[in-house]
């Protein structure tokens, strides 16, 4: 019957409580008997069907007391139910005739109107101290007053209150009150006594029989319990009977947690059961968790190709930041790594860990070997990302690149920046003593041996090998084929043999200058001279004797058609005789500075040997061209470097000294800012000087408000 | 310093003798708490008015001037008033919702704060020790007169959670902390703050019976040496929440304006609640409290500027009942019937008419003036 049974199920429940008592109460060290789950359960389905197979069987017997205990009971358990209207047929007419005010106070309890029925009993006891309440009632009342206060107290986190209220109160704890046996699991829980938890759980297990709840319990027991505990309460499902569990939500939620472990550590591998129902996890939602689990888990486990297709299962489902890192590191492990840099561009911004990502595939792009050929605008934004982050190992990387493609200047200055973020990166300093080597800068060279001498064996052999007769300051120096194999730093040889595209600063200017515009105008008067206009018919320049190749060169430049004078010059570089070639480098670095190309430019004029004076024009255009460039793209520290080199060829000018000075204010230098406004403003009256001046004071000393 | 525990004919015993003594001047005083019987002290007209007003069904008090909140002062509040007007059916109510809303804490004080808007409604699981003071004190007098177990057993266990969680010490003297966290030298960089007025004198005696291990004696004690203290200033009023950090030099509290605000006007009534008529600053108080001089106000008490005059009949029958009981004048006539406003100030008039009521029924007689 089911009285029977579910006094054995408050029986079982306070034998297993007996933990409580000993929480609350004092004393005891007795240990806390369990609570078996051998109780067979009465299956019998869904819930909220109220069994009132005992109340008609009371009523039946006339027995009026037993069925308003019974009544009390039920009317706990139920708050909505009303007994059934034909008890009393049944009862043949035995029962007394109803206390009208008993019949009040149950109503008001119906409708859950505790504080009134216990102020209707107070003030009935008040006009007649010998009126006793119905003891059903005073019972139903005193459990609904607990179970008020039992989920109060938890939703509160006052998890003793919730023990102390499950002890005093016994009857709360039975399958038709699933929410507080799931509470007092909890407080259970909070309270550092897991065990007992799991002793609820299997009690609710083997006793109740609501498949929604039971599923529910398991739900609760997988934020409360170690996973190992959780898997133990799987034997409780049912597989048979009216209404079957179905746990193998529960199951797929372990076997997902077993996987993303395993997923962020390359040496646990994970079953396939478990691979499997991360796979059917991912057919059955929509959702990016268990995709991102997967591609971790291939990514971790030396399969990068298929995490790489996770990874964008991801992102199409909006798997975010998180998706997009694992994206970029599944390309560069696929070495994929031009596809990597300008995917993790995009994503840089969004999280820390996706500009990190960045940051590491760039360098790693970089400094492959050989190094590869870039677009210009993928440098530029490599060098605006490495300085606005700081990022040492970028612009060691840049200074590598710079290196391996002649730009020994750049590589020179890069290795500083990196030494200055960084100031114990040995192989910046490395790479800084080679480009001061290359470029005879004996001073700087010096220094960095006698800082580094002791601490690095290279640098140290460096010093040594260097002959101490200068070699002639002419630029390029031919390659040195010595860097120790092995080396962070890619071959040095492998740039120089073919001269790549020059690309580590952004290139686009548009008004080239006037000095080398003087240049070419004189050259393509006279090649007007000798041609005409007929250079205007498109012709391929190949096979050309080199003088007629370089004026046919001139003559293109003249009618504003710099990129077929290129290939004119080219011809000429490769037929003509050295004089010929000097020119035809000089034109070709002339038209490319024209195109903005301001790197081929440099490239170009590194083809032939030049006179030191067309050296010193070409590379103050190119410089200067940087510089503009770097300035209206806000790069600063890029305007300053390019602005620096150029000032070490030509005596810099006033506009591009307040270039200078606008870039120091930029970057919040304001005292060198102001020393060179005040340079400007000495050499005469400049209008731009005193706006600089005024700027740099207001930003030192911001008027008060 | 001694104390000396006279017994009473009659009535169980709760006199403190102390010897106050201070810095340089050293003078003695005879304090002692008097027993009040409550019950039957209001009316039930007066109870009606105010119980329709702030009493919901299911036992909730109401502070309509704090967004409608409720909070375990104001339950504490309308059980004594409940008591106050004999009513055992309200009474029932209101214990009904205390019970069962804010007696959850584990270390079973009462949370102070319930929103019928929060969710869950215990917006802050904090209690508030006067809070648990006077919903014992109501519980253990209620218990007296009704012969009613159940509610003198809860008044026991609230008093044991009081003694247990909120006394605690500072240098040498004992004190009510006013919450059981938070208020403490470990807790604020000027802790102990305490907060007088969470001080019912009244109750201490009556709970010490029921909870005789804790040092409530000890406590009222140092209480009123502290107040003594704190109204020894230049402006005579003690700030509400004081810092301790100083010993015996109680200064106002960091992030607390520095006046004598709105709980530390409750201090008189419940002085003369206990019946400790004899303490001297009463006299200082009813002094500035005339209605020649400034009145009831919030007061800086750094500097004696009055930021607000609080004119409401709850607070005006505070200097009345207090020129009642240490003049015999009677209260005036425009007092005497109440009109209930705000929770508050109605709260504060209905303790004062259940005082008066009782211990000084000339002063509100109708052959009086």
């Amino acid at each position: 019957m089911r009285l029977v049974g579910s006094a054995i199920t408050i029986a079982v429940l306070i034998l297993g409580f007996a933990a409580i008592a000993q929480q609350t109460g004092p004393g005891s060290s007795e240990p806390p008997a369990g609570s078996p789950p051998s109780e067979a359960p009465p299956a019998n389905g869904s819930q909220p069907q109220v069994d009132e197979s005992a109340l008609r069987y009371f009523a039946s017997q006339g027995d009026t007391r037993r069925v308003n205990a019974e009544i009390a009971r039920l009317r706990a358990l139920y708050p909505n139910w009303t007994p059934p209207s034909d008890l009393s047929q049944l009862s043949g007419a035995a029962a007394a005739p109803p206390d009208p005010i008993v019949e009040r106070l149950w109503n008001l309890y119906r409708e859950d109107r505790i504080a009134e029925v216990r102020a209707a009993i107070a003030e009935r006891q008040g006009s007649d101290p010998n009126w006793k309440p119905p003891e059903e009632l005073v019972t139903a009342l005193e459990t609904v007053e607990a179970r008020r206060r039992l989920l109060n107290a938890s939703d509160t986190g006052q998890w003793r209150t919730v023990l102390s209220v499950a002890t005093e109160s016994p009857n709360l704890l039975t399958c038709t009150n699933v929410d507080v046996l799931w509470r007092v699991a909890e407080a259970f829980a909070r309270t550092d006594q897991p065990g007992r938890t799991r002793d609820v759980y299997t009690y609710l297990l083997t006793n109740c029989s609501n498949p929604a709840e039971r599923l529910a319990t398991l739900q609760k027991a997988l934020t409360l319990l170690p996973e190992q505990q959780v898997a133990d309460l799987l034997q409780f499902e049912r597989r048979t009977g009216e209404a079957p569990d179905d746990f193998s939500s529960i199951r797929d939620e372990l076997a997902r947690r077993r996987v993303e472990r395993a997923s962020l550590d390359g040496k646990v591998t994970a079953s396939a059961e478990d691979l499997a129902a991360v796979e059917r996890l991912i057919r059955n939602t929509n959702e990016a968790g268990p995709v991102l689990i997967l591609g971790w888990y291939n990514y971790h486990h030396g399969n990068p190709a298929r995490a790489l297709e996770l990874f964008k299962t991801a992102l199409d489902r909006n798997g975010g930041a998180k998706a997009a890192e694992g994206y970029a590191m599944s390309l560069r492990a696929l070495e994929r790594l031009k596809d990597a840099e300008a995917f993790a561009y995009e994503w840089r911004e969004r999280a820390p860990e996706n500009m990190k990502i960045y940051l590491d595939v760039a360098t790693a792009l970089l400094s492959q070997d050989p190094p590869p050929r870039l677009e210009s605008p993928v440098v530029a934004r490599i060098v605006t990302a490495v300085t606005a982050q700081r990022f040492s190992d970028g612009a060691q990387a840049l200074g590598w690149y710079s290196y391996n493609t002649q730009q020994i200047r750049t590589a020179r200055d890069w290795f500083r920046t990196a030494l200055n973020w960084k100031p114990e990166d040995e192989p910046s300093a490395y790479g800084l003593a080679l480009s001061a080597q290359r470029l005879n800068e004996r001073a700087a060279f010096n220094a960095v041996v006698a800082q580094w001498r002791g601490r690095s064996q290279r640098i140290a052999d460096l010093a040594d090998r260097t002959n101490p007769a200068l070699r002639r300051q002419s630029a390029p120096v031919p390659p040195r084929a010595d860097m120790p194999a092995g080396e962070t730093a890619p071959s040095v040889a492998a740039g120089y043999a073919a001269p790549r595209q020059v690309t580590v600063e952004r290139v686009e200017v548009e008004q080239p200058l006037v000095r080398s515009e003087e240049g070419i105008r004189r050259r393509q008067t006279e090649a007007r001279s000798v041609l005409g206009r007929s250079c205007a018919i498109t012709r391929n320049p190949n096979g050309l004797s080199g003088d007629a190749a370089l004026t046919r060169g001139w003559c293109l430049m003249e009618i504003n058609r710099p990129l077929e004078a290129v290939f004119a010059f080219d011809q000429a570089i490769a037929a003509g005789s050295s004089r010929t070639r000097e020119e035809a480098a000089y034109g070709k670095s002339l038209a490319y500075l024209r195109k903005n190309l301001t790197s081929q430019a440099a490239t170009a004029a590194a083809e032939a040997p030049q006179t030191r004076e067309r050296r010193v024009e070409l590379g103050a255009s190119i410089l200067t061209q940087r510089a503009l460039a770097a300035y209206r793209d806000e790069r600063f520290v890029e305007t300053l470097i390019a602005l620096s080199e150029r000032a070490r060829l030509v005596p810099e000018q006033n506009d591009l000294l307040l270039i200078r000075g606008w870039s120091y204010f930029r970057l919040g230098r304001y005292d060198d800012a102001e020393k060179v406004f005040r340079a400007v403003q000495q050499t005469g009256y400049s209008e731009e000087a005193s706006v600089g001046l005024n700027a740099v004071r207001e930003a030192k000393d911001p008027v008060p408000q | 310093m001694t104390i000396r525990v006279r017994r009473s004919a009659g009535f169980l015993p709760w006199l403190f003798a102390t010897f106050l003594a201070m810095s340089s001047m050293a003078y003695s005083q005879t304090l002692s708490v008097q027993t009040l019987t409550i019950a039957g002290t209001i009316s039930p007209a007066d109870w009606e008015a105010y119980r329709s007003r702030f009493v919901e069904d299911n036992g909730r008090v109401v502070d309509t001037a704090n967004g409608n909140i409720s909070h375990s002062e104001g339950q504490g509040y309308g059980l004594l008033l409940a008591l106050a007007a004999a009513d055992r059916r309200s009474f029932e109510q209101i214990w009904s919702f205390t019970f069962t809303e804010l007696l959850i804490r584990d270390d079973g004080l009462a949370v102070w704060k319930w929103d019928p808007k929060g969710k869950p409604r215990v917006t802050d699981r904090n209690n508030a020790s006067d809070g648990d003071l006077l919903i014992a004190y109501a519980l253990a007098k209620a218990g007296q007169v009704w012969q009613e177990p159940r509610y003198t057993s809860a008044a026991q266990k609230l008093a044991r959670a009081i003694g247990n969680n909120t006394f605690g010490r500072s240098g040498r003297s004992m004190v009510l902390m006013p919450g059981a966290s938070g208020f403490g030298a470990g807790d604020r960089p000027d802790g102990p703050v305490i907060n007088l007025s969470y001080w019912v004198f009244e109750a201490f005696p009556v709970l010490a019976i029921l909870a005789p291990e804790y040092e409530w004696n000890r406590v009222w004690r140092d209480g009123v040496l502290l107040l003594q203290q704190a109204a020894s200033g230049r402006v005579r009023l003690p700030a509400d929440w004081l810092s301790l950090q100083n010993g015996l030099q109680p200064k106002p509290a960091d992030g607390f304006p520095p006046e004598f605000g709105y709980n530390s006007l409750r201090i008189p009534l419940y002085l003369l609640r206990a019946g400790m008529t004899d303490m001297e600053w009463l006299r200082a108080l009813k002094q500035r409290w005339s209605t020649e001089n400034e009145g009831v106000a919030v007061v800086n008490v750094v500097t004696g500027q009055i930021r607000e005059r609080l004119t409401d009949q709850g607070y005006a029958i505070l200097p009345a009942a207090l020129a009642c009981a240490l003049d015999g004048t009677p209260v005036p006539e425009a007092l005497r019937t109440f009109e209930p406003s705000l929770y508050y100030p109605s709260t504060l008039y209905l303790l004062a008419k259940s005082l008066l009521g009782e211990k000084y029924p000339q002063c509100v007689s109708s052959a009086a003036p």
